[in-house]
């Protein structure tokens, strides 16, 4: 097979033109996790979902299992859920509350900080050499959060993750941070496997409402979506840091018709206390705010609700990889604690009517993106010397748009939805990290 | 309970199976009550302290007969692509056990549900197992299902999406 020319990738990266054989090809996902999911900040928990001392939840990081647990005073702390003894295992649940865990092969016993405060029959089996303290559990080099949300990344020597979100936080801050008291997870993430390629299924999030007339027809066919074929692209596209993205979705006349996206009165004292003028602006404006934070956290707040009255919810999704062609997707619905439980209860319906596993609209979006991959794995799309134009386009504005100057929020914000910026934003962004050399650290 | 009306309860369940896997989705709807309320709330794996492992909070659906209607008409529509080209699906429907409910014509059943599914010309077939619990009344002389929660046994669902009833 002919290696792989990284000079020709940039060119077509470049010009809208990202080469079919990247999505599938195998060399390129073991580089994938490598050199980006082993740098990046993954994300792992919102804090409501770890509420006392002992709290843990078991999470994975693309094939790294991780244990985060609240320790007795209160910190967070992320750590491989691999006890380092014999390299276990150490905790299958998904949730719980415990002091102490311990591993079910040989006894080792760990605290809530990971340090190793218990081992079989010790003194009478260990000598000098073993010293306790060298064989905690095995941090996460790197655990801090924004707005409730926690993140780990195995790389110690990342930036931070608040320079990592960069002009993302001012978005979050709308969406996470509007009203007192913060966010909640309702329950346990919805998890399931599906037939597709993490790339795809991150940009269908974070820059593609362009799919949104196709793949969701059935609702036009419904009357529940408008027929404007227009409709999801009235809004702003906005491109960020760090492969970020973020559609800022209105309507035909920029405004929408429901101010704050259907919230009750009862909380917009709150949002115009906790937001400034230009992100309750956009607030006001938006029907829905679709995006990503690189590689592959997705998140949507949206409306949905039958009877004219529009309910608001939040949902935060990772594209966990599971090889080239498959992907474990983990839903996290997300309400704002402060509001009334009668408007939860009617929000949360609204959400799994139309997106998780049954979702009526995510149904379709993962019958497409099994058909990507399908389709991406021959000869043809998978050859790397390009000989069947086997690219994929993101011509999408790349020469008939300009940023709108006037747009308050950070970032280049395009006066379209129906662009493909965020794409090419991504795919540049995914080159310079696959194309990066592992630095070779000195021992000196 | 009472052999014959096992034996009819029973019955109905495999004729509500035959119903959903030759897609007569329409008239599948008749054998719910208007009042029906269907949900499947999320198995986790959790230690046995916790009693249950069934996290009830979060659900995949919790629908009303109106919701059920909206899904059911949906893939009446052409741009259902999930289901067009549709799959091929069984619903595999055993280890019914029927038990008195509230009135007299109500019964509290419970079965056990193995589904499979073909899709495309992919030679893999996806599969969803688990259980059910229903209540089940006569109404105007028909059966009816009045409430159905289904359980998953995974905890990771292995199907790429739940566009089927189960």
């Amino acid at each position: 097979m002919r290696t792989i020319d990284w000079k020709e990738v940039e060119k077509n990266i470049e010009n809208g033109r990202f080469p079919q054989w990247l999505v599938t090809d195998p060399e390129i996902y073991e580089l994938e996790k490598e050199r980006i999911f082993g740098r990046t900040w993954q994300f792992l928990a919102h804090e409501s979902e770890l509420k006392e001392p002992g709290s843990f939840v078991t999470r994975m990081m693309v094939d790294d299992p991780i244990i985060l647990v609240k320790n007795k005073n209160g910190e967070i702390n992320a750590f491989l859920n691999s006890c380092s003894h014999r390299g276990v295992r150490l905790c299958t649940e998904d949730y719980g509350n415990k002091k102490a865990f311990s591993c079910p092969y040989h006894g080792w016993t760990y605290n809530l900080n990971g340090e190793l405060i218990g081992v079989v029959a010790g003194n009478k089996v260990f000598g000098e050499s073993m010293d306790k303290s060298e064989w905690g559990l095995r941090p996460v080099p790197r655990v801090e959060s924004y707005q409730g949300m926690i993140f780990g990344n195995l790389d110690p020597d990342a930036m931070s993750l608040e320079d990592y979100l960069g002009e993302m936080k001012w978005y979050f801050d709308i969406m996470l941070g509007r009203s007192d008291g913060g966010m909640e997870v309702r329950g346990v993430p919805q998890r399931w496997v599906a037939k597709a390629n993490w790339k795809m299924t991150s940009e269908n999030f974070a820059a593609d409402p362009y799919h949104v007339q196709t793949t969701h027809r059935s609702a036009v066919e419904l009357k529940l979506t408008p027929s404007d074929p227009l409709y999801a692209s009235y809004g702003h596209q906005v491109v960020l840091s760090n492969g970020h993205g973020i559609n800022v979705i209105t309507s035909a006349t920029g405004r929408s018709n429901n101010i704050y996206q259907g919230m009750p009165e009862s909380m917009w004292s709150m949002f115009e206390k906790n937001l400034n003028k230009e992100q309750l602006d956009i607030f006001s404006r938006v029907q829905n705010f679709v995006g990503g934070v690189f590689p592959n956290l997705s998140f949507l707040s949206s409306c949905s609700g039958t009877e004219g009255t529009k309910y608001n919810h939040l949902q935060f999704r990772v594209w966990r990889p599971l090889g080239p062609d498959q992907v474990e997707i983990w839903v996290w619905y997300m309400i704002d604690k402060a509001l009334p439980e009668d408007y939860k209860e009617k929000s949360y319906k609204g959400f799994i009517a139309t997106f998780g596993a049954a979702g009526t609209l995510e149904q379709d979006d993962t019958e497409n993106w099994a058909r990507i991959v399908e389709a991406s794995q021959g000869l043809m799309a998978r050859d790397r010397n390009l000989s069947y134009n086997n690219m994929l386009n993101y011509l999408m504005g790349l020469d008939n748009l300009d940023p709108d100057e006037n747009f308050p929020g950070p970032g280049k914000a395009y006066p379209t939805c129906y662009t493909d910026h965020i794409a090419r934003s991504m795919h540049k962004y995914w080159l310079e990290l696959i194309t990066k050399e592992p630095e070779v650290k000195s021992h000196e | 309970m009472n052999s014959d009306i096992q034996y009819e309860i029973s019955q109905f369940l495999y004729y509500e199976a035959y119903l959903l896997d030759h897609r007569q989705y329409r008239e599948w709807l008749e054998l719910l009550d208007d009042d029906i309320q269907y949900t499947m709330p999320l198995r986790v794996t959790v230690d046995n302290k916790m009693g249950s492992n069934l996290n009830t909070e979060m659900t995949y659906f919790a629908d009303s007969k109106k919701d059920i209607e909206i899904k059911v008409e949906r893939l009446y529509t052409k741009s259902a692509w999930v289901e067009n080209p549709p799959t091929r699906q069984r619903h595999f429907i055993s280890n019914v056990v029927v038990e008195p409910g509230f009135s007299s014509n109500e019964y509290k059943v419970r079965s056990y549900f193995l589904f499979k599914r073909s899709r495309s010309s992919e030679a893999k077939t996806e599969e969803l197992f688990g259980e059910r619990e229903d209540i089940i009344r006569k109404v105007n002389g028909k059966w009816k299902i009045a409430k159905r929660t289904v359980y998953p046994d995974q905890s990771v669902l292995s199907v790429m999406n739940v566009s089927m009833f189960l």
